[in-house]
């Protein structure tokens, strides 16, 4: 599974995506598994409670999962993800 | 005068007969409207509604804000009001960078300019004093040489600002702009056609951090400096727009906030993700991830960036230089790479070539016209060519046939210039074929296509100024979560979140804060600011029901030359024609916002009535 990641998370990631070989069925699942491996990003998504950090967006097929299940939105292997830090602009 | 903040000097300034008298602020207007936009339009509105926008007896005024020019953060813009000769309504339109501090330390709340010279002028700003000079000189000159001419092209390390326009303004482009430190634009609406119209080429302003407001000593300024501190404190702290900086190995520090560090083309990919991104003249709404990339801030922060400006007190530097390296435009060193050119002249053109884009906005920059809505013309052209209704054909992604027509409307050189130059909605209008023409009241739309991002669908229709994504801005609940999260596919409740936004903006522009700053503060920190530099008591409540005055009295002016609910409308395309994408299915439910939008207002079919302008004390 493809996950694309954009602006400050680039350099956490070392790239504008990750190829996850084996990806786990729900948004948490693959989160935790992102986060295991790349250093910093836990972070950067989570506060300390283990919600999702205020205006961090994380989109499964370009939807926001703050309007699916959060972080139990189920995923597919060809679902793709998008995950973006607090972005704005006019 | 008894009000904080102000100069308590404005210039009536008529052209025709090149006089020149001063007043005060009216403390009544000021306490109303605040400043900025919302005096500007009462200036305009005393001016009288039916002049004509093309007429000289249309005012344009340049009109700045109680806290311009001060310590306060994000303090460095003013507006240019004028009955806009693209929509024929009232309009506003904001710059950045220094002009508008200069003006202020030039001793000026506002210029009020009507008229028509009978040759080319300039105005010189200085020591409290307007002089009408001789532009003979500078006419016909871009903006870059113009700026050159004057020696402020160092920007901030001059004591002088040029606020000017440039061939497209004297051309009579409808969409010219006027701007200021070569790249900053008040891009919207027209104010450079109008300049043009009445032979002003520029406005030169020389003023020093001496002639800025300050408040006294003692209880006054403690006041003002807590105001101050947690504006700035939350602006500091915020993971928007918190300051960026780098590393040794120029990686980005931890902290930096993404609007700081990329721009506001960090949108791009974002807003593209959601299936929101108007393609190809909005026929379809997304590209591809990889064209939204390539021309995305991430992009042109890792593979372009040569500089981080700012403007006057602010600590965010959103605005990012860069410089073109390879192919045609090799060589091009450019400001102003932002969202929502870099989609007009992207994927709305069917192009994802970044140096084609930062050579088109570069002309804007230079020949003074505004981006939005020349990547709108082209984008419409080039649907025009592909259904075979005009006789010389601009193809998708064209990158030279884009700067070619870019400078044939500035220039008004050709046929095909001449008639893109009136705006896409005349221009498809003209070929029989007004609904390619993605326009609401004939200004064209912004970079958040209505059937992905429904809020911004209903401010498209309900701005008094055309369509427009900063009336009220409400991706920042849609996309961001400010104040709460939304869904972009739901119509639901946006009529009442929209005039929120509407309001709250309307308030800002008049302060005149960047819009930027919403991003981190709001209503509570406006009100303490504007209590501890005016000195007049501001609470939350009172912040909005100032902004509602000010969106009512746009309203009001906009109903009397016959603006109502039917001109509060979107292209069909929005309405009709399906989202593709994540949004695929879905159009923008106008009529059913509006109707929740118009009982928030109070207004019977987009017409504000009696009862509500005297509640809100615009008449008594």
């Amino acid at each position: 599974m493809i996950i694309r990641f954009y602006a400050t998370l680039r350099p956490l990631v070392g790239g504008r995506s990750v190829d996850l070989s084996d990806p786990a069925d729900t948004i948490k699942g693959i989160l935790e598994q992102l986060a295991s491996e790349y250093e910093g990003l836990h972070d950067q998504l989570f506060d300390d409670d283990g919600t999702v950090r205020r205006f961090v967006a994380i989109m499964v097929d370009g939807r926001d999962i703050r309007h699916i299940d959060g972080l139990q939105s189920r995923v597919n292997p060809e679902s793709e993800l998008d995950i973006f830090p607090p972005v704005a602009g006019g | 005068m008894a009000l904080g903040g102000f100069a308590n000097r404005v210039a009536r300034i008529n052209l025709t007969d090149r006089s020149v008298s001063y007043e005060g602020i009216n403390e009544d207007d000021a306490r109303k409207y605040i400043g900025a936009r919302g005096l500007g339009v009462k200036y305009l509105l005393d001016n009288g509604p039916e002049t004509g926008a093309m007429s000289p007896d249309n005012m344009l005024a340049l009109v700045n804000g109680p806290m311009t020019g001060s310590e306060v953060t994000m303090s460095g813009r003013l507006a240019f009001v004028t009955k806009s000769p693209l929509t024929g309504t009232v309009t506003d339109s904001h710059m950045g960078g220094w002009s508008a501090a200069r003006l202020r330390w030039a001793g000026f709340d506002a210029l009020l300019i009507t008229g028509k010279a009978d040759s080319p002028v300039y105005l010189e700003v200085e020591n409290g004093e307007v002089a009408i000079k001789d532009a003979s000189e500078i006419w016909g000159m871009g903006i870059h040489d113009t700026v050159k001419h004057f020696g402020s092209d160092s920007g901030n390390k001059t004591n002088t600002s040029v606020m000017s326009i440039g061939q497209a303004g004297e051309n009579g482009v409808l969409f010219a702009s006027f701007l200021n430190e070569d790249d900053r634009a008040a891009g919207r609406g027209g104010t450079g056609a109008v300049a043009g119209m009445k032979n002003l080429k520029c406005v030169v302003v020389h003023g020093t951090r001496d002639g800025r407001w300050r408040p006294e000593q003692g209880e006054e300024r403690q006041k003002f400096r807590a105001a101050q501190g947690a504006h700035l404190k939350l602006i500091m702290e915020s993971p928007v727009t918190a300051p960026s900086s780098v590393n040794d190995d120029g990686s980005l520090k931890d902290g930096s906030g993404a609007l700081s560090a990329f721009g506001t083309n960090v949108l791009m990919n974002a807003v593209n993700s959601i299936g929101g991104l108007g393609t190809k003249n909005s026929q379809t709404t997304q590209t591809t991830p990889e064209a939204a990339d390539a021309v995305s801030g991430e992009t042109m922060r890792s593979d372009f960036l040569t500089a981080e400006p700012t403007c006057h007190a602010c600590p965010v530097a959103c605005k990012k230089e860069v410089e073109i390296t390879e192919g045609v435009h090799a060589g091009l060193k450019m400001e102003s790479f932002e969202y929502e050119p870099a989609w007009s002249l992207g994927a709305n053109c069917g192009n994802d070539d970044p140096a084609v884009i930062a050579k088109v906005i570069d002309q804007c920059n230079d020949y003074g016209m505004d981006a939005i809505e020349i990547g709108n013309a082209i984008s419409m052209y080039m649907e025009a060519s592909e259904r075979g209704y005009v006789d010389t054909p601009l193809e998708w992604g064209d990158g030279a046939g884009m700067v070619r027509v870019a400078e044939e409307m500035a220039m008004g050189s050709t046929a095909i210039g001449r008639t893109l130059g009136e705006g896409p909605a005349r221009a498809a209008a003209a070929w029989g074929h007004p609904e390619i023409s993605m326009t609401v009241k004939g200004q064209a739309v912004p970079a958040y296509d209505p059937r992905g991002v429904k809020g911004e669908g209903l401010g498209y229709a309900t701005s008094n100024r055309g369509a427009c994504h900063l009336r009220g801005y409400t991706p920042a609940s849609e996309l961001l979560g400010i104040p709460v999260k939304t869904d972009p596919l739901d119509w639901d409740g946006k009529g009442a979140l929209l005039k929120i936004f509407q309001d709250l903006h309307a308030f800002s522009d008049s302060l005149d804060l960047c819009k930027f700053s919403a991003f981190a503060v709001g209503a509570p920190e406006y009100a303490a600011l504007y209590e501890s530099v005016v000195g007049v008591p501001m609470t939350e409540e009172d912040v909005m029901v100032a902004g509602e005055r000010i969106y009512n009295l746009e309203r009001y002016y906009n109903n009397q030359i016959g603006y109502g609910g039917d001109e509060d409308s979107l292209p069909d395309r929005f309405l009709n024609e399906p989202a593709t994408g994540p949004a695929e299915g879905h159009v923008c439910e106008l009529d059913q916002m509006k109707e929740q939008y118009y009982d928030a207002r109070g207004w019977d079919n987009g017409v504000v009535g009696e009862s509500k302008l005297r509640e809100l004390e615009i008449i008594s």
